[in-house]
């Protein structure tokens, strides 16, 4: 069943009197549960793709229904509510808020998608996730004494703690090395099974396709095999 | 505001040199306007002493008090506006004690006045500065503007006029002295209504007919205006700063969905923080200053002046944060995600 819908995607960039097409019409469904990889060479338009898909950045023109609610015509309010209770954001770099400390990063990420459940619920699931990803001893440390594989782990667990939807991942193992990459990749597998979560995810890295059921490959602003 | 504390206590020493400012600057103001109300105190205690009202002198004195003089037929005029209205005179003058010191004090004589204190011919009620001096009640002073000796009978509290002491003295002393045989100035407790060849004031239009009042006010005034624009602007500039430093932070947080509004709650909490404790200590302070400031010092700071100033300084904050916040409404996700960090 599709929960999320791309419908005739484009977009464009001005530069002076130019326009610049990245994304030429990009129509895609993706399943509950199912883990995509989108593929393609650098300016392939990929992570353009996701950032539009993820409510982050207007598109030209086409439609994005998620739930059965068009996204493209909703305001800004209504987009940030639908990123903040359904969607989960892991990014090339962690991007940790700096001054909370590792368990306070996942407690905001719950206060921002306004759950419902009661402090002690709250506790025991910020628990879970900093257990699945190896961060419990670390839960009152702050992100400049972690390294760079800790970083993007409580990264996840931050992404996951509100349970959403879709968790879209742009080049989450880019700044790891091989064996960081195998661990978070790993993880977010993982997580996408055990909690029936859709994960969009962009990579540069061939290694990782492994962990994807379905790979999506872009060139010049269209898909060319999904 | 979890989140605007987390951040001040992570980051001590950026908030605590922001608050050492404010604390400084807000010292500063509130000692600024203790010393503009000492002064203002003790130029003109007397007529700040009296309920609002109408004052009224002659108009060819043109607002200078000591050249005016009431006729006859304008005190009936005004006795027939208010029957109850208050005839009185100041006039700076001197007296000498028992060993012949000299000692300059306002005059003021009135007839009927429930606002002054009562005396007879040939007594005295002087402002509680001279008790400090060592006067007692039943001495005597003279002076070169009579003959005879007047008896101090009491101790005025606060009564100061053009920054001396105040010595009330029955008019028929007052009209010997000062060679006259009317009243300068007339109040009355009623509305302004308009007398034939008389100026009318009320009370703080008549505080600036006095020498240098407005003057000295407005010099003192324009400083403390200018230190709560530049605690503003203090707060702009640093919150700014902080601003500009976070926009990554801030960009992230709009990114998983945290609201524009909450971030700005974020940054409005750190200005009231760090406003609140700045204040408190300065007032603290100020107030203690007021308590043991040396009593020849015009200090005056009331609890009043105090929460006003405070009023004062957080608004100011508040538009100063408000302004540098621009930033946070204007940072795009997408801005933060492309820059990398933490």
């Amino acid at each position: 069943m599709s929960l999320f819908q791309l419908e005739d995607i484009k977009k464009e960039f001005k530069h002076g009197s130019t326009k610049e097409q990245i994304l030429k019409g990009i129509n895609l469904e993706l399943k509950r549960g199912e883990l995509t990889a989108l593929v393609g060479a650098s300016g392939s338009g990929k992570s353009t793709l996701l950032t539009i898909a993820a409510g982050l950045q207007d598109l030209s023109s086409g439609s994005i229904t998620f739930g059965g609610q068009n996204m493209s015509a909703m305001n800004a309010e209504g987009i940030r509510e639908i990123r903040a209770k359904y969607f989960g954001f892991v990014f090339q770099h962690a991007h940790l808020v700096p001054f909370l400390t590792v368990r306070e990063q996942l407690e905001l990420m719950l206060d921002t998608a306004e759950t419902k459940w009661s402090k002690k619920s709250r506790a025991a699931r910020i628990e879970d996730a900093l257990k699945t990803v190896d961060m419990w001893n670390h839960k009152d440390s702050y992100p400049e004494s972690l390294s760079g594989g800790e970083k993007q782990r409580v990264a996840i667990a931050r992404a996951i703690i509100h349970e959403p939807e879709i968790l879209f991942a742009d080049e989450p193992t880019a700044s790891l090395d091989s064996k960081r990459s195998i661990e978070v990749m790993e993880l977010i597998e993982k997580l996408a099974r055990e909690l029936n979560i859709t994960v969009l995810m962009v990579t540069h890295d061939n290694d990782m396709l492994e962990y994807a059921e379905r790979i999506v490959e872009m060139k010049d602003g269209k898909i060319i095999e999904s | 505001m979890k989140m605007a504390w987390k951040e001040m206590k992570k980051y001590k020493l950026r908030y605590t040199i922001l608050g050492s400012i404010i604390f400084l600057i807000s010292l500063l103001t509130l000692s600024i306007s203790g010393l503009a109300n000492g002064l203002s105190q003790d130029n003109a205690a007397l007529i700040k002493n009296m309920p609002d009202g109408t004052f009224y002198m002659e108009e060819s004195a043109e607002e200078n008090h000591s050249f005016s003089a009431l006729a006859d037929e304008q005190i009936e005029e005004l006795k027939d506006i208010d029957p109850d209205v208050t005839l009185f005179s100041i006039q700076m003058g001197e007296f000498q004690d028992n060993e012949d010191k000299k000692h300059s004090l306002a005059y003021v004589s009135a007839e009927d006045a429930e606002m002054f204190p009562e005396t007879a011919p040939g007594e005295i009620v002087v402002d509680q500065s001279f008790q400090e001096e060592g006067f007692e009640i039943g001495d005597t002073v003279s002076t070169s503007l009579m003959d005879k000796d007047l008896t101090i009978t009491g101790f005025a509290e606060q009564e100061k006029y053009s920054h001396s002491p105040v010595g009330f003295i029955n008019s028929e002393d007052f009209f010997e002295m000062y060679k006259t045989d009317t009243f300068q100035l007339a109040f009355t407790e009623t509305a302004g209504e308009p007398v034939d060849e008389l100026s009318h004031f009320n009370n703080g239009d008549f505080l600036n007919t006095i020498p240098s009042y407005s003057a000295e006010q407005m010099s003192l005034n324009m400083i403390i205006i200018f230190l709560y624009v530049i605690s503003g602007m203090l707060f702009a500039i640093f919150f700014y700063m902080i601003n500009v430093q976070k926009l990554g932070t801030f960009g992230i947080l709009k990114a998983i969905g945290v609201k524009t509004f909450t971030l700005f709650k974020m940054m409005w909490a750190q200005m009231f923080i760090i406003t609140i404790i700045s204040l408190l200590s300065a007032a603290g302070i100020s107030q203690l200053f007021n308590m043991f400031a040396p009593s020849g010092m015009p200090f005056h700071l009331t609890a009043g002046m105090v929460l006003l100033s405070s009023g004062a300084f957080m608004i100011i904050g508040f538009i100063g944060a408000t302004l540098s916040g621009i930033q946070i409404k204007q940072v795009e996700p997408m801005q933060a995600i492309n820059q990398g960090g933490a």
